[in-house]
């Protein structure tokens, strides 16, 4: 493919890369304060374009989602604490451990449907932090502690990378073949088997890479505070801003994910330093509106009722 | 090499129900079979199971000399079978094109490219006179051309062997006959082989050169369709003893 037609063909893809390429360029000139805040709105980010290949392309809600950052963070602190790696190689250990959790978590609860599944996980979830809680290797329930030093920048280079992937990996199995059976089992899994749809597989293989990005962003969340303590690691209402960030943004949407980790970062940052805990309700009510009134997300209002946007944004 | 698909004593049981006692059913490609059967008679149960959508309680399901029974819907699709939901199920909110292309991508012709399967999907709806609606939802189609997309979306899995529930049901007479035009059009371009649920006895008797009757779950009657018209079970069947007893 030519790269006009490409240019042509994919303009959301594009627009999300030259986003990513002025940050990268950015990135040295950018003041520490405003990089931090960067580095964890491009961290909601990823978690939300983790979620969505679970919940956005299949439509199975993951409730227990936060056990793959859980247990990516706690690799990363085992590996780095006590093999003492490279902090990014512990990212690597995050990822594949999440990857692992995915396979064999998804190999079980992907056969209920619903809100079955959503059981399913949040059980697990809640099954490996007490698990973690009686493993003397993982601090014994008192979390690992490491002194690291503070590297604004690598971070973010960090979390860029594992969004650049995350948004590259959305646009390829929302198109081409994978694109089609996916939205095939959304709408009707068992007429997408009844045409040769294995489901099975293809959920798997979209939960392996929501687990192995979810564990990816948990260790490098834990890298930006330099220590894992169990509750937050396990912390459920992540699984919930990750979903949040999926329906308000727009789910399975290429673009959506983003804009959900703006929309809910900012009101989270907000009250940070206001008043904590009153974000969720302004979240609560973004969720409550746009699962009531636009069902498809901020991309899906758009697409509506913006007609030049349509053939342009996705 | 032609293959068939044959149900072989079968029985399936739900729960308390005996949907299927001891039934054996085959169809080989290029052979139009009709199954006929009162209300509740079986006649879904039988295609699901042999279709992979259920497994049989016992009996076998044999696929090209193997046994496919306990194989997922998926697999047997792969190898050349595809069946119509005698209610459609449609991926509403995707276009007719979108539908039938799933069937291309997935089905037994393996085509791997998106392109090329959109071109065999636009085939599939030129041949069965929907390429007009290609663009539309399926969500806005009517249930006639519902039924009509679930006929495009099994043939575009590449089937060489058509497992059709009741997709003549609802038509007016017109309608039925232009249906059946068709249907037999279509089947005589591609050779395909056919079982054809239907309660509409004329469209059946007319498409198929040998139909299969049953009854709460039992076959009563198999035969050419003018032996099976004038046999006495099936006459009683359909129309009650007193009926049969005035016929014979
Ligand atoms: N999934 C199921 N669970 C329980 N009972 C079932 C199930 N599917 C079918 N049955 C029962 O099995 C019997 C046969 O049903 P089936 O749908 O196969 O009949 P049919 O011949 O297709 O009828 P119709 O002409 O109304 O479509 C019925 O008594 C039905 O209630
Ligand atoms: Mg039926």
């Amino acid at each position: 493919m030519n790269f006009g037609r490409l240019l042509r063909s994919a303009p959301t893809l594009w627009g999300l890369a030259g986003f990513l390429v002025v940050l990268a360029v950015w990135g040295p000139w950018i003041p520490t304060f405003v990089l931090t805040l960067l580095i964890n709105l491009l961290l909601f980010a990823s978690l939300a374009y983790s979620m969505n290949f679970i919940a956005g392309l299949t439509g199975y809600v993951s409730f227990g989602h936060v056990v793959f950052m859980g247990t990516g963070a706690y690799a990363w602190g085992y590996v780095v604490g006590t093999f003492g790696w490279h902090p990014l190689a512990g990212i690597v250990a995050g990822a594949a451990v999440g990857l692992v959790l995915a396979l064999g978590i998804g190999s079980v609860a992907l056969r209920f449907r619903g809100v079955y599944f959503a059981i399913a996980t949040l059980v697990t979830a809640l099954a490996a932090r007490n698990i973690i809680l009686v493993i003397p290797a993982l601090g014994d329930g008192q979390g690992i502690i490491l002194n690291l030093g503070f590297e604004p920048l690598t971070w973010f280079y960090t979390i860029w990378v594992i969004l650049g992937i995350q948004v590259g990996l959305t646009y390829w199995v929302t198109h081409g073949r994978i694109g089609y059976g996916l939205r095939a089992i959304k709408s009707d899994e068992d007429a997408a088997k009844a045409l040769g749809v294995d489901a099975a597989r293809l959920k798997l293989f979209v939960f392996a890479f929501s687990g192995l990005f979810a564990g990816a962003a948990g260790a490098l969340n834990v890298w930006t505070l330099s220590g894992v303590f169990p509750e937050p690691a396990f912390d459920l209402l992540f699984s919930l801003q990750m979903l949040a960030m999926v329906i308000i943004g727009g789910m399975g949407t290429l673009l959506g994910p983003l804009l959900g980790a703006v929309a809910v970062y900012l009101p989270h940052n907000y009250f940070l330093t206001v008043a904590v805990g009153a974000e969720f309700i302004v979240i609560g009510i973004l969720v409550t509106f746009f699962a009531l009134v636009v069902p498809q997300g901020i991309v899906g209002a758009l697409r509506r009722y913006v007609p030049t946007l349509r053939g342009i944004i996705e | 090499m032609t293959i068939t698909i044959a149900a072989v004593e079968v029985h399936k049981r739900f729960g308390g129900v005996l949907a299927l006692r001891d039934v054996s059913i085959s169809v080989a490609e290029g052979q139009v079979v009709g199954l006929i059967g009162p209300n509740g008679s079986g006649k879904s149960t039988l295609l699901n199971v042999m279709a992979g959508v259920e497994r049989p309680t016992a009996g076998r399901v044999v696929l090209d000399g193997k046994r496919v029974d306990g194989l997922p819907a998926h697999r047997i699709v792969e190898r050349g079978v595809a069946k119509t939901h005698q209610i459609p199920r449609p991926f509403l909110g995707m276009t007719t094109e979108d539908n039938v292309t799933v069937a291309a991508l997935y089905g037994s012709w393996k085509v791997r490219d998106a392109g090329a399967a959109r071109e065999q999907a636009r085939k599939v709806l030129n041949l069965i006179g929907l390429d007009g609606q290609a663009d539309a939802l399926a969500a806005s189609l009517t249930v006639q051309t519902r039924k009509r997309l679930e006929f495009g979306r099994a043939i575009a899995t590449g089937a060489r062997i058509l497992l059709l529930d009741e997709i003549f049901a609802g038509l007016s007479p017109d309608e039925l006959r232009e249906a059946i035009r068709l249907f037999t059009h279509v089947q005589e371009e591609i050779g395909f082989g056919a079982l054809v649920v239907e309660h509409v006895m004329p469209a059946v008797l007319t498409i198929s050169e040998h139909v299969v009757v049953i009854e709460e779950g039992r076959k009563i009657a198999a035969g050419t369709p003018s032996e099976v018209v004038r046999d006495p079970n099936v006459i009683e069947a359909y129309l009650g003893t007193e009926a049969a007893r005035a016929a014979t």
